[in-house]
């Protein structure tokens, strides 16, 4: 009786669960081996992180501020690969949302209950309006998304950065590079957390649900698995590319528009710590389970947090990104990995 | 008068970047793989440049040490997608997330230093006097001539005219039928592949050693991005490369010379053009060519895993 490794099409779900704890795991290590290297206690930055974040309710706040954004631009990019597409220009799109609550908080006055609603539905436009001219090429000339995404990401970059200490600029304090206060703030639920974690928190359970049990969410499915055999059974695929990555940037706008009104409430140049790029992430780590959405973006949050953390001890946030770029290397290698299972020899029969 | 020279100055100065990184990304599409991490290698390479030549005052030295360590990660790369196989997107944009983190990290110690050794201009006899178009072509420094004229017609050459780069093409179009005509697959993805990742750190530092002679966060900006558009745009080709690279070098020296004449626009705005311009690139050819039904070739087996054991 002999064995050998089978690929199959799809991963257990457990083997793939197993994986990314392995990859996060392997992750860490190798962060630590080179934070040893570079002449820092790995235990004793660990020993600090951990501390900091769970020993006081503050840690615990900080942990939930850096969530909500996560959550949606991990959402965002998740909708998006439900259809079998990449929106990798989540941070344009945040950028965007953020930049037109902005502008309705700025110069539009109001009592607050009409305004926030405002600013949530600007928010929205805008990250639509962002992720317009790659859904048109990708659904009507086949343009392939990723780029024509990403390049955005630059332009809203810089476009935010333009507003923020060009003509909205704060003339009045001594705050550099960003616009003056914004009147409308999130009202908060729990310490610093507002509202918009559970706005993040609905929206979620909201998408999963229409994906996973409404018939629009089969179709979007099926033209993600398989477009051709989703046109022939009749299913607009061109309407649902449209309507996803749409939906997509929405999200993604919505979660701008929340560090606008909730977190910030300022429009600064870098106003997003990375969302849009740690979303890909979250998305990529949770497949395609909103319950693991959540997990993720605790996940990213909390590396996140150890980050500024950790900025006291000379380390900086782009240590961060790089160690996130790790988790993502050795998760998709992983992914692949998990297609493999062991097999009788005589019961294969490939 | 002078201010067209100096545009093409400047424009063959900033194409030759996305020149460099767009041929490793040439190299490497030609075999099936797509390389997503060019921004994070340009970022590596750039910071490499910069911290040897403070130890090592010598351009070359510095370009070489890009290009090793380019290949090093490239190697790391390949092995994650050529190997393991791993998805080629998350993998490309792992790399960036590890290259742009690392380069950040580490170069915050050289931050705003100048590079202590550049490129200088060679200037070809004769060719140089040209009016308009000798100072923009013919007195540049040594890696224009490089990546403008040596790379590309030795890489033109190796991928058209010989047996071997029929063989690498063949990898790219249709891996099965190459491995069953006894050409190694896994070894030739493995190697272009890393070789390609080398041309993208050097074109890091290109930027650092001859282009922007300092090292700080953020300076690639996009620029691999943009790298990997043109490819598509170049057709895969080379040559076309070299060409599409000079147009894409005008719309970013546009920025910079209406900056520094003072034009009515936001240097923010201006900065906006390579990106808004590689969209347009990218989108609108596909238009024109979806009318004459005439849709650009990519490789066939273009990120695809070739897997041997399983049909």
């Amino acid at each position: 009786m002999s064995w050998r490794l089978q690929r199959f099409p799809s991963p257990k779900p457990s083997v793939a669960l197993a994986v990314r704890a392995v990859a996060i795991l392997l992750a860490l290590v190798v962060g630590g081996l080179v934070v040893a290297v570079s002449g820092l206690n790995p235990f004793a930055l660990g020993n600090q992180v951990m501390k900091s974040t769970f020993g006081s309710s503050f840690g615990l706040e900080d942990l939930g501020l850096l969530a909500t954004p996560l959550i949606l631009t991990g959402l965002a990019v998740m909708i998006t690969r439900r259809i079998g597409l990449w929106n990798i220009g989540a941070e344009g799109q945040f950028y965007a949302g953020a930049l037109a609550a902005a502008a309705i908080g700025l110069f539009v006055e109001g009592p607050a209950w009409l305004m926030l609603p405002a600013m949530f539905l600007a928010g929205v436009a805008g990250g639509m309006a962002w992720i317009t001219i790659p859904t048109l090429a990708r659904a009507f000339v086949g343009v392939n998304e990723l780029i024509t995404t990403l390049l955005l990401n630059f332009v809203a970059t810089l476009l935010v950065y333009y507003f923020a200490t060009g003509p909205w600029r704060d003339r009045g304090a001594g705050t550099l590079g960003s616009t003056p206060r914004i009147r409308y703030e999130m009202p908060e639920l729990w310490g610093m957390v507002h509202w918009g974690f559970a706005i993040a928190v609905v929206l979620t359970v909201l998408a999963a649900a229409v994906l996973s049990f409404t018939r629009w969410g089969y179709e979007v499915r099926i033209s993600g698995a398989n477009p051709e055999n989703a046109l022939y059974a009749g299913i607009p695929v061109r309407r649902r590319i449209i309507a996803v990555m749409l939906l997509s940037g929405a999200v993604a706008g919505v979660a701008g528009m929340l560090e606008v009104a909730g977190t910030v409430h300022r429009l600064q140049g870098g106003i997003s710590n990375n969302f849009g790029y740690l979303g890909i992430i979250v998305a990529v780590l949770a497949r395609t389970s909103c319950l693991g959405v959540f997990a993720a973006a605790a996940l990213m949050a909390f590396i996140l947090n150890a980050g500024i953390i950790l900025q006291t001890q000379g380390l900086t946030t782009s240590a961060i990104v790089a160690l996130t770029g790790l988790v993502l290397l050795f998760t998709a290698i992983g992914d692949e990995f998990a297609h493999y299972r062991l097999v009788r020899a005589d019961r294969a029969t490939a | 008068m002078d201010i067209i020279t100096g545009l093409l100055t400047t424009a063959v100065l900033a194409g030759g970047v996305l020149a460099l990184a767009a041929l490793g990304e040439v190299i490497c599409q030609r075999v099936g793989v797509v390389n997503l991490g060019v921004e994070g290698l340009m970022a590596l390479g750039a910071v490499t440049a910069i911290a040897v030549t403070i130890s090592v005052p010598n351009p070359s030295v510095g370009f070489a040490a890009a290009l090793l360590v380019g290949l090093c990660f490239g190697m790391v790369f390949a092995m994650a997608t050529v190997l393991f196989r791993a998805n080629q997107v998350l993998c490309g944009l792992a790399l960036t997330l590890m290259g742009t983190g690392l380069a950040a990290t580490v170069g915050r110690a050289f931050s705003g230093m100048p590079a202590k050794a550049t490129f200088q201009p060679v200037i070809v006899p004769y060719l140089s006097d040209i009016p308009i178009l000798g100072p923009a072509f013919f007195s540049q420094n040594i890696l224009v001539y490089l990546t403008f004229i040596i790379l590309p017609v030795a890489i033109h050459y190796l991928m058209f005219k010989t047996r071997h780069g029929l063989n690498m093409r063949a990898v790219g179009e249709n891996p099965g039928a190459a491995d069953a005509a006894g050409i190694p697959v896994l070894a030739m993805r493995f190697w272009y592949v890393s070789l390609g990742a080398a041309l993208a750190a050097g074109a890091g530092a290109y930027l650092t050693l001859a282009f922007v002679p300092s090292w700080s966060d953020g300076i690639v900006a996009g620029r691999g991005w943009i790298a990997v558009a043109l490819v598509i745009f170049a057709r895969y080709r080379p040559m076309n490369v070299v060409m599409a690279a000079l147009l894409f070098g005008l719309i970013t020296a546009l920025g910079y010379v209406g900056q520094a004449r003072n034009w009515p626009v936001a240097p923010a705005l201006l900065g906006m053009l390579p990106y808004l311009g590689t969209l347009c690139f990218i989108i609108v050819p596909v238009i024109v060519l979806r009318r004459m039904r005439q849709l650009p070739a990519a490789p066939a087996a273009l990120g695809l895993p070739y897997f041997r054991d399983v049909r």
